[in-house]
């Protein structure tokens, strides 16, 4: 499975420019701790006023799941594996896993693998409203 | 400085310190429900379930009024005695506080819509306890309905609702974790991995339920699965097969709350609310090491039972949230029923089911049962308090110790209920 369309909002903005760019972004506080992108707050000391900051884009194997798409009586089901990453900068992310042996696509999961994220557009390109998609490959 | 304060805040930092001194130097459990007096006591004296199930072309609105009415008649009340009233709603809505209109109930002392997802339903019944133990109400009716299902499409559609792809949840989203099912399968792989836990384990658990559910008239699912049938369920998504995963019910389900006092002319035996707590960790959708691993049941368990002066051992019969096999296996590592990381080895140990030792989700659950959220384990609960189960109930039933979860292992309540003997 293919990532799917999804549109900025105000609170995304910044982050799908980034994104755009190839970049990551997390959220930082005025001590240097960072969080998710989608933190209002530090997770670290509650303090408000984020800054963004780049990860480097390294993570490790926290889980994973198979989805299934639907299909047909008799019909292939198409499987994404669905990741949690822990970035090298600390916090999760939830992502598809890019890039997997279709016939067999969880094959030698583990946790504690490497992963580094990229970003895949949805199938038919950009359209105008809509942005990169973050994924997680296996290094 | 207002004049005064200065002495206020000495009084207050008098009253801190001898509690204080009161707490370290006598750890016996705080005062709970057992040592109050009968007109302050909080028992549950009414529960209405409606027809539940496929039962189409009723909105949730109609469900809780009907569900509201059968506990009132059932606690041998009427409708007008009602003086408290605490409404939820599932993932479809549709009830709110408009249901005192829709019920005609007129001056009421109490009213409010909760939602903590899965805990509600505990979480319903702590309020209206405390409500009753203060005085502020004396009757409070506790009531969830939702009709997700409809007749043309599959349980799987249910809830597949249409979020504008925008913002973070449409990433999310368009990242393809999408609902409730990817994000515990990810919760269960991360036990799996940690403590090695099996999908034929968790098969243990659907199994079991499902032999309850045989003895319960009002489950939705009784026919006998295998291990074997759990493992040739298709998948839905790994490492979940669909028999490790709830149904989908339409219905509603309400408890009535009262005092000790009120109730003891009632129509049935009283059941005792005698401890709860709730725990919300904090951390859906960030890192949390916990994940997974260890929930808010680790630290509600503990605190309900202390407040209920019950040990573990003490229990009885266990009713415990089961929107997934998992969500039962990691709380009975968090309720203490076995060391953490040892829910499989137990699950498979032939301790479930009928025929084993533990009394476990003893009317099917949500697996097997009917899917009311955390009025399913309440029900049932409350059902085996009474001594009320038919071919199901639990030979000892004197404390029944009931889980409600919600979100992503985000959300626990439990309740310690009793039996009249255990008052």
């Amino acid at each position: 499975m293919s990532v799917g369309p999804v549109q900025r909002d105000d609170a995304t903005a910044e982050f799908f420019d980034g994104a755009a760019a190839g970049r990551f972004l997390l959220r930082q506080c005025s001590q240097g701790h960072l969080s998710e992108p989608s933190a209002t707050a530090c997770t670290t000391c509650g303090r408000a006023g984020l800054q963004w900051a780049a990860a480097a884009g390294g993570a490790t194997l926290v889980s994973w799941a198979v989805s299934y798409s639907r299909a047909a009586p008799g019909e292939p089901r198409a499987r994404t594996v669905l990741v949690i990453g822990e970035l090298d900068e600390g916090p999760w992310w939830w992502a598809q896993l890019a890039g997997t042996d279709a016939d067999d696509p969880a094959a030698g999961l583990a946790a504690g693998q490497r992963l580094r994220i990229e970003f895949r557009s949805p199938d038919g390109g950009l359209g105008a409203q809509l942005e990169p998609v973050p994924v997680f490959v296996l290094v | 400085m207002p004049p005064g304060t200065g002495l206020a805040l000495a009084a207050w930092r008098a009253r801190c310190d001898d509690s204080l001194v009161a707490h370290t130097s006598s750890p016996s459990a705080e005062p709970g429900p057992r040592t109050w007096p009968a007109a302050r006591r909080p028992v549950i004296a009414g529960l209405g379930l409606t027809d539940l199930g496929k039962v189409y072309g009723r909105s949730p609105a109609d469900f809780a009024a009907d569900a509201v009415r059968r506990a009132a008649a059932d606690a041998g009340l009427r409708l007008a005695d009602v003086d408290g009233l605490l409404t939820s709603s599932g993932m479809s809505g549709g009830v709110s506080i408009d249901l005192q209109r829709d019920l005609g109930l007129t001056d009421l002392r109490l009213l409010s819509h909760m939602q903590a997802y899965g805990s509600t339903a505990g979480a319903m019944v702590q309020v209206a306890s405390m409500a009753v133990q203060s005085g502020m109400a004396g009757v409070v009716a506790c009531v969830f309905a939702d009709s997700p299902l409809r007749p043309e499409r599959g349980a799987g559609a249910a809830y597949g609702t249409r979020r504008a792809p925008a913002g973070w949840w449409g990433l999310l989203g368009a990242s393809g974790v999408v609902g409730a099912n990817p994000m515990y399968a990810l919760a269960a792989r991360r036990h799996m991995e940690r403590f090695g836990t099996t999908s034929e384990q968790l098969g243990h658990i659907a199994v079991a339920q499902r032999e309850w559910a045989a003895l319960n008239p009002a489950a939705q699912l009784r026919e006998p699965i295998t291990v074997a049938d759990h493992q040739a369920s298709r998948w839905i998504v790994e490492p979940f097969h669909l028999l490790d995963c709830c149904l989908v019910s339409n219905g509603g389900i309400a408890v009535i709350v009262t005092t000790a006092e009120r109730a003891a002319g009632l129509a049935q035996p009283p059941v005792p609310v005698l401890g709860w707590a709730q725990a919300h960790p904090g951390h859906y959708l960030r890192r949390n090491p916990d994940f997974g691993l260890v929930t808010g049941a680790a630290s509600a368990g503990p605190a309900a039972l202390a407040m209920a002066q019950v040990a573990l051992a003490e229990v009885d019969v266990l009713e415990l949230y089961d929107c997934y096999t998992f969500t039962v296996l990691v709380t009975l590592e968090d309720y203490g029923l076995c060391a953490k990381g040892e829910g499989g080895p137990l699950a498979a140990s032939g301790v479930l089911g009928p025929g084993g030792k533990l009394r476990l989700n003893t009317g099917g659950g949500q697996l097997s049962g009917y899917y009311m959220w955390g009025m399913t384990p309440l029900s049932e609960g409350v059902i085996q308090a009474r001594g009320q189960g038919g071919g199901r109930q639990a030979a000892a039933h004197d404390i029944v110790l009931v889980s409600g979860n919600g979100g992503v292992l985000d959300h626990h309540s439990t309740l310690v209920l009793g039996s009249e003997a255990a008052a």
